[in-house]
């Protein structure tokens, strides 16, 4: 791009910035230099790392077996592919993702609704609201199993006592929903927050419009509000999904996967095979195979998010 | 098609104590255009959106047609308004847009179209109607705001400032567009605006509102011809109207070295309040340039040449306060006197507009 090979000015565009100077290879790096540490250790820690899991992924290897390393292709995808409990843990991490997503995004947009109008301590309660978001995703899952969990002590035994319920042990009977429940009260902040973002970008001249137009508060709502806070919802939906496909915390802490492998999604399975059966081999192959299904969601996601910005300066 | 009659109504927004509109009585005849105008921040839109239903009506009433409209919300009011800023439902198409209303209404589909197309037509917005406003240029989109008002028939229309966003060559042909829309089809307007000249070309009637207080609400020959007091008459008229404070005695105004008669009522009620001077006021074009020893001197500081007019700006000899010896008026741009020359003036008899110094009001 330093270089003048730039196609010649086009009619469409009346003014065109005055041409960079060409620069010598040696100046150029010279102006580069000072970012190469940073360049150099962002590749050390996050390539690296996926390099050596390629490397583990195409090898039988079993930290129980000293000496049994041998280059095996794709025999460890194949194995994953087959396994019952990949396949399992395919199934837990879609139905956790999906339930925490779309739970945490209606409980969202109800929120983010009641926190669009105005009302005396406001600030407080978006404040308190935020916070789930804000512990940390391993002291939360110890409080929840800890104090609201507990068959005995648990505060969610003691509001439903009321209602005739009594010493449920809900990480054993319901561990899925159990599991959910927490990613939900640590995710609805976060799709709250972003509903609110869409919601006060919304000119309000438009709403009064609706109102003069003869429209109710639900059908301003459904007809007005909602196609407008479409592209920031779906924008929500793909970045949570990204992070809750991913997470560990809570079943690690709560549920250990089971009972059986009942909660058991992919990291942990992953995390298991690794140091459990102590199978790095198809741990490393089930690694990269989560990771290519990530980035695929998350080209999804920057595309909508670029499309959310084009719409926007439209 | 109704009356609009607003009787005494106020509007305090929470945490102020000055009313944003302040005891307003208007009364608004059927198919009437009556246009709101004042300074910004005057109340216009306060108004407006009391009409509307957008604003609490914290005291006094509001009527459309025999109906107190005073707590009822905007969709009960049959109401249409366009906005400043159009306001346009930027995910739905031209067509949508305007028929948004008449859906709500739970108007028959085929009728919904068919009235949806018969505005378009009016408005030269057929080729638009499956486009969404982000595709329209600002003369489109206001076009589709005004649509959108239309296809309704409502008893009444409001806007506000709706032409505001529009360059100045297509604010003036819009303007005329909006006017005889209006005629033709006969609905009762409040139509805001910032704008004297937009207000004396297309209203009816003007209401000229300063600080939430009506000044007045006339024609707007009326006015021109006979402000009601000192702000009207600066308000209204391009370039605005000289208004000095002068000195009475002998039954006259001493502007410079020219005695200006006063009336015998103008006389009585300024004995009446005490005032030994008077606030006197003459449009630039109520101006005569006369020989020497028939008018009050001059020295021309600035003569603007438009073509067809000429603007002369200049300080009256004999004033003791500078500021309120310059003065503007309409020259004959075939004969502009030179800067630094001393020229005579003198306004036209029976075309001065008396003031109390002290309340503003006219006199007599
Ligand atoms: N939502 C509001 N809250 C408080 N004060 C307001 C609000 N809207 C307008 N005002 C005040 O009321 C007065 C009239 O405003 P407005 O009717 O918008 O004036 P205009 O349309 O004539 O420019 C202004 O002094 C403005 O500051
Ligand atoms: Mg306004």
């Amino acid at each position: 791009m330093l270089t003048p090979s730039l196609p010649a000015p086009t009619a469409t565009k009346p003014r065109q910035p005055p041409a960079p100077r060409t620069l010598t290879a040696g100046e150029r790096w010279r102006l580069r230099a000072p970012l190469l540490p940073a360049l150099v250790f962002a590749i050390a820690l996050t390539q690296v790392p996926f390099l050596l899991t390629l490397y583990y992924s195409v090898q039988s290897q079993n930290l129980l077996r000293p000496g049994s390393k041998e280059f095996v292709g794709l025999a460890n995808y194949g194995k994953v592919f087959t396994d019952e409990l990949f396949r399992n843990a395919v199934f837990n991490t879609v139905t956790l993702t999906a339930s925490t997503v779309i739970l945490s995004m209606l409980l969202g947009i109800g929120l983010a609704v009641l926190l669009d109008k105005k009302f005396l301590g406001r600030s407080v309660v978006r404040t308190l609201l935020i916070t789930p978001f804000l512990v940390m995703p391993a002291a939360a899952a110890l409080l929840w199993k800890t104090s609201m969990f507990n068959p005995v002590f648990g505060l969610v035994n003691w509001m439903l006592s009321p209602f005739g319920v009594d010493n449920v042990d809900w990480a054993s009977r319901y561990p899925m929903p159990a599991i959910v429940g927490v990613l939900v009260w640590q995710w609805t902040p976060f799709m709250m927050l972003i509903v609110l973002a869409g919601l006060q970008s919304q000119s309000p001249e438009v709403l009064e419009a609706a109102k003069v137009d003869g429209a109710n508060a639900w059908q301003t709502f459904r007809r007005v509000t909602l196609p407008h806070l479409r592209q920031f919802i779906e924008l929500a939906i793909l970045l949570g999904s990204i992070f809750i496909v991913q997470t560990f915390d809570a079943i690690f802490m709560i549920t250990q996967g089971g009972p059986g492998q009942a909660t058991t999604n992919l990291p942990y399975f992953i995390y298991q095979q690794a140091f459990r059966a102590f199978d790095v081999g198809e741990a490393a192959a089930a690694g990269v195979i989560v990771v290519v299904a990530t980035i695929t969601i998350a080209m999804v996601a920057l595309r909508v998010i670029s499309n959310l910005f084009t719409e926007e300066s439209a | 098609m109704a009356t609009v009659t607003f009787d005494q109504a106020s509007r305090f927004y929470p945490g102020s104590d000055v009313p944003a509109v302040d005891r307003l009585d208007l009364d608004i005849g059927d198919g009437e255009f009556l246009v709101l105008v004042g300074p910004s921040g005057c109340g216009k839109s306060t108004t407006l959106r009391m009409l509307a239903g957008l604003e609490d009506v914290d005291e006094g009433a509001i009527h459309i047609g025999d109906r107190d409209v005073t707590n009822l919300p905007p969709r009960e009011r049959d109401i249409a308004m366009v906005f400043q800023s159009y306001a346009l439902y930027p995910h739905m198409t031209v067509a949508q847009n305007m028929g948004f209303a008449l859906e709500m209404a739970k108007v028959p589909k085929e009728e919904r179209s068919a009235r949806v197309l018969e505005a378009a037509r009016i408005l030269d917005l057929e080729p638009y109607l499956d486009r969404r406003p982000k595709a329209l240029s600002g003369g489109q989109r206001q076009r589709v705001a005004m649509g959108r008002a239309i296809v309704r028939q409502p008893k009444v229309f409001l806007m506000d400032e709706p032409l505001s966003n529009l360059d100045a060559k297509l604010r003036v042909s819009t303007r005329s567009q909006i006017a005889a829309l209006q005629k033709r089809l006969g609905v009762t307007t409040v139509y805001v605006t910032h704008d004297q000249v937009e207000a004396m070309t297309m209203g009816d009637r003007v209401a000229v509102l300063k600080d939430g207080v009506l000044q007045q609400c006339d024609t707007p020959l009326a006015l021109y011809k006979k402000p009601a007091n000192n702000f009207v008459a600066g308000f209204i008229g391009s370039p605005s109207m000289n208004i000095r404070e002068f000195k009475v005695a002998n039954g006259h105004a001493r502007i410079g070295e020219l005695d200006v008669p006063l009336s015998r009522d103008e006389l009585g009620v300024l004995a009446r309040e005490g005032s030994d001077s008077v606030l006197l006021g003459f449009r630039p074009e109520s101006v005569d340039l006369v020989g020497a020893g028939e008018g009050f001197p001059v020295v021309v500081r600035l003569v603007e040449e438009l073509g067809a007019d000429a603007y002369l700006y200049g300080s009256i000899v004999g004033t003791e306060d500078a500021e309120a010896a310059d003065i503007v008026t309409r020259v004959d741009p075939a004969r502009t006197p030179r800067i630094g020359e001393t020229v005579y003036l003198r306004v036209r008899p029976g075309q001065e507009h008396a003031f109390s110094p002290q309340t503003g009001e006219r006199l007599g």
